[in-house]
């Protein structure tokens, strides 16, 4: 074990989020970059628990589950409760993309993130596996992305069974905040963030989700009409707002399950999505500057996840 | 989860033949006879079991315990980790992959002292050595051995599907027998060498044996390796052999007076009064002190 920790080479500080730490570093056994999240040890009774549990589930499942659209898990190390978990490195993440004025999203491109995230996630349904996290970042979570933004109305009214839907109606928060280069719900408190929910799409009423009155926090909001999707996303295509409105159902049964998304006409239309190594690169940099050092391990990852596939991650 | 099989890390990497088995184990052999150490797996298996009892942990987790303790010294002569602290260590992991919950470290540690005290002082007479810190330094070696391998499939759920699909309701009648025979397929090796439905399929087969069930037709109608399920039987059978002249109480002490047992003591509990150390986990840490024998 302790070798492993010197195994890794620390390049540099990647960012920090609220379990863990993340480092880009070198494998100094294959000369490849890799990522290495450093779960927090956190007080003092959380490392008497041993492994981390968190951790422990994203190696459990992390173990169990291959996929190009799912960040693979390489090792893991440290000791006691000192948890590190290295994964694949990978250049960027969609809130970078999102908020580089440099880049232009064409609807070919949003259309190539969606279905690489709504692969993965299918994948991960099909295993009864619930993300629960889904948002444009999720490896470096900073202060002002949070979680929030993505969750669904059931979460954000106390439900403590929900399924596939919550999942969903993040990947619809994700493709709007695609579309308008900002996030499309940022709500500052869970009251907060009801409110500009019902605001944008209407407030439901008893019929249009049945059953919403029965929700351990539920509260009645003052009527909203909502304003219809194609007055806000105006450069929108007719089968891309099918889609959208099936994402952002407000009744979670009436959501559409990720298999059942990816037969809707959105993905069979033209414009075709763009192939994963011909997505634009941070920095508005569009030349594919691969380091020819890498080894030919690394050089067939890369060719089997298609280039610069985007992943999910834990 | 409830993954596929096929793709899971049980079956690709951790099916394993009878030769990695004889592999790993011949260091040991050559302390103790291959009856004496199958005798000290099983032993360390009640150890687990009985820890579990009485935390009340669901039978899955105890299940996966008992696994995760044979694959790791699948891989590891009995020398490596002492087994005593090896079983609370399985224990403790399993319940957290298993979605039980999580042990408080007094209560897993008080529970291995009353256990002992109580139901194993014919094998072991002193106070339980091992502290909470040593669980927790073990854990992380079970993790890395099993190369982070955690989920596992036993054959409860098959042997549950089985049992629905059986004409009639013969299923109802046979399932808490068959149950029972798989629990006790866990004192051998069978989860490390065949898949789950096959040892479900050879817990059923047992069970109609004793209950004297004819279910030919339903076997025959099924597209197994029927081979491969009387390979199952035949080792579930001979542990009921070896149970039938077998007084545990009276021998385990014996033979695990011979047991490879670790030679160093590297990380000593902070509060070790006593001197009955009998043996502990070996690491890389160099404080060394030399473990006494009793």
């Amino acid at each position: 074990m302790e070798e492993k920790t010197k195994r890794y080479e620390k390049i540099e500080f990647l960012g920090e989020g609220q379990f863990a730490t993340v480092y880009k570093a070198r494998d100094t056994h294959t000369d490849d970059i890799v990522a290495v999240k450093k779960i927090k040890v956190g007080t003092r009774a959380e490392a008497a628990d041993g492994i981390n549990r968190t951790a422990l589930r994203e190696i459990k499942l992390l173990q169990e589950l291959s996929h190009r659209n799912i960040i693979g898990l390489l090792d893991v190390f440290g000791q006691r409760s000192n948890v590190s978990l290295v994964f694949d490195f990978m250049e960027t993440d969609l809130e970078v993309i999102i908020k580089d004025n440099s880049i232009v999203l064409t609807p070919a491109h949003t259309k190539s993130y969606i279905l690489q995230t709504l692969k993965g996630l299918e994948y991960l349904h099909t295993h009864w596996i619930l993300h629960r996290d889904l948002k444009p970042n999720n490896l470096l979570i900073n202060d002002k992305v949070v979680t929030r933004w993505y969750r669904c109305p059931e979460l954000l009214f106390g439900a403590r069974q929900y399924g596939t839907g919550i999942d969903m109606w993040a990947v619809g928060c994700i493709l709007a905040e695609l579309l308008l280069r900002t996030p499309f719900l940022p709500g500052d408190s869970d009251i907060d963030q009801l409110s500009r929910i019902f605001q944008a799409l209407g407030t439901p009423r008893d019929e249009d989700w049945p059953g919403i009155k029965a929700l351990p926090d539920f509260v009645q909001f003052k009527h909203f009409p909502g304003t219809p999707l194609r007055e806000i996303f105006i450069a929108a295509s007719d089968d891309l707002l099918e889609v959208l409105s099936k994402f952002l159902a407000m009744d979670p049964l009436k959501r559409c399950t990720s298999t059942e998304c990816l037969k809707m006409d959105y993905f069979k239309l033209k414009p075709y999505p763009t192939p994963g190594p011909q997505l634009p690169r941070a920095g508005g940099n569009q030349n594919n500057n691969k380091n020819p050092d890498r080894t030919s391990l690394k050089r067939k990852l890369e060719t089997d996840s298609g280039g610069l596939a985007k992943r999910l991650i834990f | 989860m409830a993954g596929n099989f096929w793709q899971s890390s049980h079956y690709h990497q951790w099916l394993l033949d009878k030769q990695d088995l004889a592999r790993e184990q011949q260091h040991d052999l050559k302390i103790v006879t291959e009856e004496e150490y199958q005798k000290i797996m099983i032993f360390f298996a009640n150890f687990i079991q009985a820890i579990g009892e009485h935390l009340k942990v669901r039978q899955q987790v105890i299940a996966t315990a008992t696994v995760y303790l044979k694959r790791f010294y699948a891989r590891n002569s009995l020398k490596s980790i002492d087994p005593w602290l090896m079983a609370p260590t399985c224990i403790f992991l399993a319940s957290k992959v298993e979605e039980f919950g999580l042990i408080s470290n007094s209560r897993l540690i008080t529970t291995c002292q009353t256990v002992v005290k109580n139901k194993f002082s014919h094998a072991y007479p002193q106070e339980y050595p091992f502290r909470i810190s040593n669980v927790l330094e073990c854990e992380f070696y079970l993790l890395e051995m099993m190369d982070c391998c955690l989920v596992l499939y036993h054959p409860y759920r098959d042997l549950t599907q089985y049992c629905a699909d059986l004409p009639s309701t013969e299923g109802d009648k046979i399932l808490p027998l068959a149950w029972r025979i798989a629990n006790d397929s866990l004192r051998t090796d069978v989860s490390l060498l065949y898949p789950p439905y096959l040892i479900a399929l050879a817990c059923l087969h047992i069970a109609c044996v004793i209950d004297q069930k004819d279910l030919k037709q339903w076997f025959a109608e099924l597209s197994v390796d029927t081979e491969k399920i009387l390979e199952i039987t035949r080792q579930i059978l001979s542990l009921y052999e070896l149970w039938k002249n077998y007084d545990e109480k009276a021998e385990i002490i014996t033979i695990l007076r011979k047991m490879p047992k670790p030679k160093s003591c590297p990380s000593p509990p902070p509060n070790q009064g006593t001197n009955n150390q009998d043996g502990a986990q070996q690491s890389q840490n160099q404080q060394q002190t030399q473990q006494q024998q009793t």
